[in-house]
């Protein structure tokens, strides 16, 4: 299912172009609220592969942040074809530095690779996301935008190092048709939403750096009382609880990232609980001429024997349920904030098998 | 023949201080300073303060937010500045504040590619902190110098 169209190539020319203009760099001084991530995107898989991560062809994340004295503000908004969404907004206090409670919409802190790539796709080395990280709308089955208060906090442990604390509670996404919808903040709140509560504990060898290593915990509330929702699981609630543990490490010119999630969910009317696990490891390695060669390896357990899972599996054959996955690839950063990726992955599906290979274009403006 | 030691004395002691007035003014040019505003009351920070005000993370004195404020007049500054100052290269630098920007929306640090422009931005914010060549504050009454950062 070819994805390949000429409006891509030429549009990524453009955009670069525009971006790598130098007189865009040559104001006698820079700074702004704003961020802007944009990404183009093109595709192919075999067979009758699916888009599988619904990556649209252009996306664009705009990023907001204003900071006054102790108060922070800061919004995320994601537009693309056919989408467009106020994906995070938050309102914070700093009590004390490094330590921040945020009232507003956010990224579930039990998501080891959301929060920390987020929507922002020219952070992300790789193209594709592991599919336990999936956002809502994307069939993902973990609930990722939580709307309440969220506490950070980092600080210093012995010499160099740092705890950080991250704990969430408010509205879970409501389980729509087949679906999870989470609390919108500029559209319509189709279902009820339960409550969620989530948490990370992260230990960082560096109070500066970008290296961690962390226990993950979520609970979530999912009312399923809407239209096909009910039918399908047998239930009116999904209790989701999930135990995780992550790795974000830097070494030297490697990197590896790895996660493993076991995920309890709870039904009415059933005596014993569904359970699977899903994880991934991804190994990185930074070469000569700002190429970085990646791969990632994804299995899971027990997902294919899940109601609560089969739940997110499309008829219509656009989006499907990946139990496994390894993918390759390499990713150059040819100018500033610019950078062109391919990637190869082979997917085995709820319904089948399939390879895909994916080009992709993703800037930070400015 | 006294007399004629006492000149060549004093001619060569005024040799010797030119020189070496010469050699200080060549060593104040290979110096990167930091710098705030003479009427800040900003105290000493130490390497650990500097490394996280650079990297986008949050440092107070006195309850006030330091800002920091990126010196990118000459690519030497820039070097020294990516090597001593937050150990990293420029494409990992820029990296991890885009990433903290899309993690908690902190601001990036404002950059200034006229020396005249961030000098008298750093002279007009009492919590504005920036570094450069000790040459270009040695007369300047609106800056004082912190500390010395980096020597050749």
């Amino acid at each position: 299912m070819p994805h390949l169209s000429v409006r891509i190539p030429l549009l990524c020319v453009a955009l670069s172009l525009l971006c790598a203009n130098p007189a865009l760099g040559q104001h006698d001084h820079s700074a702004g609220e704003f961020e802007v991530f944009v990404a183009a995107e093109a595709f192919h898989g075999s067979g009758h592969a699916p888009r599988d991560d619904a990556d649209p062809w252009i996306d664009a994340d705009v990023v907001l942040g204003v900071t006054e004295h102790k108060l922070r503000v800061f919004g995320e908004f994601f537009a693309a074809p056919g989408e467009s969404d106020l994906e995070r907004f938050q309102v914070g206090f700093e009590f004390v530095p490094e330590t921040v409670l945020w009232l507003g919409r956010f990224h579930q802190p039990a998501s080891a690779w959301n929060t920390e790539h987020h929507h922002g796709q020219y952070l992300q080395t790789d193209i594709t996301r592991p599919y336990i990280e999936r956002w809502e709308d994307e069939q993902g089955i973990i609930p990722q935008h939580i709307t309440g208060a969220l506490l950070e906090s980092r600080q210093s442990v012995g010499g160099d190092g740092a705890i950080q604390l991250s704990g969430g509670i408010g509205a879970a996404p409501a389980l729509t048709n087949l679906s999870m919808e989470p609390v919108s903040l500029i559209h319509s709140n189709p279902g009820r939403h339960g409550l969620s509560v989530t948490g990370r504990l992260a230990y960082l060898p560096e109070y500066v750096g970008a290296s961690s290593v962390g226990l993950l915990f979520g609970h979530d509330d999912l009312d399923a009382s809407y239209a096909l929702a009910l039918p399908a699981l047998h239930s009116s609630h999904a209790n989701l609880t999930v135990y995780g543990a992550y790795i974000d490490w830097t070494v030297g010119r490697w990197r590896v990232v790895g996660a493993d999630y076991y995920v309890d969910v709870a039904l009415d009317r059933t005596a014993r609980h569904e359970s699977f696990m899903s994880g991934y490891l991804q190994v990185e390695r930074q070469m000569p001429r700002r190429l970085t060669v990646f791969s990632r390896l994804e299995d899971s357990a027990r997902m294919q024997e899940s109601r609560y899972v089969a739940l997110f599996d499309h008829e219509d054959g656009n989006l499907e349920i990946s139990l496994r996955r390894q993918a390759l690839g390499v990713r150059w950063d040819y100018a500033r904030r610019q950078a062109v990726t391919l990637e190869l992955s082979h997917i085995v599906s709820l319904q089948q098998q399939s390879n895909q290979v994916r080009a992709q274009w993703s800037a930070a403006i400015p | 023949m006294e007399c004629g030691n006492s000149v060549s004395r004093i001619a060569a002691t005024a040799v010797l201080l030119t020189l070496l007035a010469a050699g200080m003014q060549a060593l104040a040019d290979e110096q990167l300073v930091l710098i705030v505003s003479a009427g800040s009351t900003i105290a000493q920070l130490d390497s650990l303060e500097v490394r996280k005000l650079f990297l986008g993370l949050t440092v107070t004195q006195d309850g006030n937010r330091l800002r920091p404020v990126l010196n990118e007049t000459d690519a030497r500054v820039k070097e020294i500045f990516l090597q001593n100052i937050v150990s990293m290269s420029d494409i990992t630098y820029d990296r991890s504040l885009l990433r903290l920007t899309l993690i908690q929306g902190q601001r990036q640090p404002t950059a200034y590619r006229d020396i005249a422009l961030l000098l008298q931005a750093v002279a007009a914010d009492p919590n504005a902190v920036s570094y450069v060549w000790a040459k270009d504050v040695a007369h300047d009454s609106r800056i004082r110098i912190l500390r010395v950062l980096w020597y050749d």
